[in-house]
């Protein structure tokens, strides 16, 4: 459904992703992780059109979508959401989830009619499976740090996607609530019966969830496989004991 | 549900204002003066430009230095067709905004390649172009010596109807930019405003709907210079000058721009103030600029932005209370 293939890209000499290839299927739930500086999020961004790689190929649906700019990404059927918090701090949380909405939708040229009009039960429906839809009328920058994590995701959400990248999508979580949020988003995925990949730095919380781990270590990918397999590869914990010491 | 009860009733409390603004502005040439009645007129058109300057800066959060090229155009475009053909007048006032908001998809296709602070220089530069070809090109534009004794329909020229036409235009394209804020567009806008790497993620082609509100923006800034036309009957080059594009920022951060009625407010109360002060002394400019240094130090959401804290502070504490 969706696949990668050699995908390059270097900074001044400095080869940040290195001969990338990965396929995912649909449904499927995986992950990268790997040490800080491995060319992780730099690799999102070739995914989603906010860098343009070198060389290398980008398939999504038997599709070429290499280097398209974000918003045609995020038409063909692709979300995503940031390592950094990245929301619509001065809208509500309600307005957050709906304008996604009206801009999958293409409603965001109707210049007449009301905005309220549209998609109050969708967005509403967005918000509850996140547990955020008794804070809608909140301003989003005012959220509590978690609450505006979820609401990324429902940003994200708010396009129908069919893939979604989530770029760490526990960052700055407690591990209470970071366990608590990835089984929401899986429960999430499930029931959409979307496809997932995310980035996380704490493997803990990557081995619980993901079908498939992919190991990322200066820019190449290392390793491939079930969590299982991942925890037992020499390679793989030489390099996160190296960090640890 | 409490929200929705808090905002009916503030959404009660506005219309009650607006219809007594309606009524107050309708009767008030009976009790003033044409003095008065023209400073008035002045107000509400500067009110016209400053909405349309805003929907840019406070909504779609493009900060704009040169509004007044537009306006301008807009101006220019009128007295040009009423001085140089026989073509009727509400055909030349038309003409003042289409060609407004034409020069602004020109204009706006290169502005919107760039961000900030380099957005704000380029919109600068391109005020100050109109403004030098408008001083320079003595052939066409008179030059320095502006265009003066603009034919105008005899119905127009008394100083209440002018103020009544230009009364019933500014309403109607208030109400239209009402709606374009309310729509899904104004929503985006203001999603753009927010975090336009963001929106992009979700879909909207930023720079398309960065033009859109650039061309929208000079589209009503061209209203208010032909409105300014008709009701001077002279034009001059001056209008286009980053002095009068100045002016228009000032009103809209005085009045608060993130507020529809903020560059409304603003304009009323930066003319009287003008007004007033400049009959005292002449240094207006002083305390122009006294005014300024307060607004951005203590009063960010200007006035308008205070008063709605305020209303909702009470609300609150009602809420509360109860």
């Amino acid at each position: 459904m969706f696949r990668v293939e050699k995908l390059v890209k270097t900074f001044g000499g400095l080869m940040a992703v290195t001969q990338v290839s990965f396929t995912l299927e649909k449904g499927e739930i995986s992950s990268i992780i790997g040490p800080n500086g491995a060319g992780k999020t730099t690799l999102f961004n070739l995914l989603t059109g906010h860098l343009k790689p070198d060389s290398g190929t980008v398939h999504f649906k038997d599709r070429d979508i290499t280097a398209l700019s974000p918003h045609r990404i995020c038409r063909s059927g692709i979300g995503r959401s940031f390592q950094k918090t990245n929301i619509f701090p001065r809208l509500t949380a309600f307005d957050n989830v709906q304008v996604a909405l009206m801009a999958w939708q293409k409603k965001t040229r109707n210049v007449i009619q009301r905005a309220d009009r549209f998609f109050q039960k969708e967005t509403q429906d967005i918000l509850d499976s996140l547990g955020l839809g008794d804070k809608k009328e909140k301003t989003a920058g005012l959220l509590a740090h978690g609450d505006q994590r979820l609401l990324e995701i429902g940003i994200t959400l708010g396009t129908f996607p069919e893939l979604i990248l989530l770029d760490e999508p526990t960052a700055g979580m407690s591990p209470e609530e970071s366990y608590k949020t990835m089984e929401l988003i899986q429960q999430i995925v499930r029931s959409r019966n979307l496809t997932l990949l995310f980035i996380e730095h704490d493997m803990n919380i990557v081995f619980g969830i993901s079908e498939k781990v992919r190991v990322m270590h200066f820019g190449a990918i290392i390793a491939e496989g079930t969590p299982e397999a991942i925890r037992a590869n020499d390679q793989v914990q030489k390099i996160y004991l190296a960090e640890e010491l | 549900m409490r929200p929705s009860t808090g905002n009916t009733e503030k959404s009660n409390l506005l219309m009650i204002g607006l219809i007594l603004a309606l009524v107050v502005f309708l009767a008030l040439p009976a009790f003033i003066s044409e003095g008065w009645i023209s400073l008035v007129n002045e107000m509400l058109i500067l009110a016209l430009a400053a909405c349309g300057l805003n929907l840019m800066l406070g909504y779609a959060g493009m900060v704009s230095f040169g509004p007044a090229g537009f306006y301008a155009v807009g101006a220019y475009a009128t007295a040009l067709i009423l001085i140089n053909t026989k073509l009727p007048f509400a055909l030349a006032f038309a003409a003042g905004p289409l060609i407004a908001g034409l020069s602004a998809i020109i204009i706006g296709w290169f502005c919107v390649r760039l961000t900030q602070v380099y957005f704000a220089l380029l919109t600068l530069a391109f005020a100050q172009i109109i403004h030098t070809i408008i001083f320079e090109w003595y052939g066409f534009t008179k030059g320095d010596n502006g265009i003066v004794d603009i034919p105008i329909p005899q119905i127009l020229k008394s100083i209440t109807h002018y103020y009544y036409f230009s009364f019933i235009i500014i309403v109607l394209s208030l109400i239209l930019l009402w709606l374009i804020i309310k729509s899904p567009f104004g929503k985006t806008l203001q999603a753009m405003r927010e975090n336009a790497q963001r929106a992009e993620s979700i879909g909207i082609n930023v720079r398309l709907y960065q033009l859109s509100t650039f061309v929208l923006s000079g589209f009503f800034l061209g209203i208010a210079g032909s409105l300014f036309c008709g009701f001077n009957k002279n034009v001059f080059p001056n209008y286009a000058h980053w002095g009068k594009s100045t002016e228009m920022l000032v009103v809209c951060l005085l009045g608060g721009i993130y507020n529809f009625f903020g560059p409304i407010v603003g304009s009323i109360v930066y003319l009287f103030l003008d007004k007033v002060i400049t009959a005292h002394t002449q240094y207006w400019p002083l305390v122009l600029g006294l005014i300024i240094i307060i607004l951005l130090l203590f009063l960010r959401g200007g006035i308008a932005g205070f008063i709605a804290e305020r209303l909702t502070f009470r609300q609150r504490r009602g809420e509360s209370a109860e």
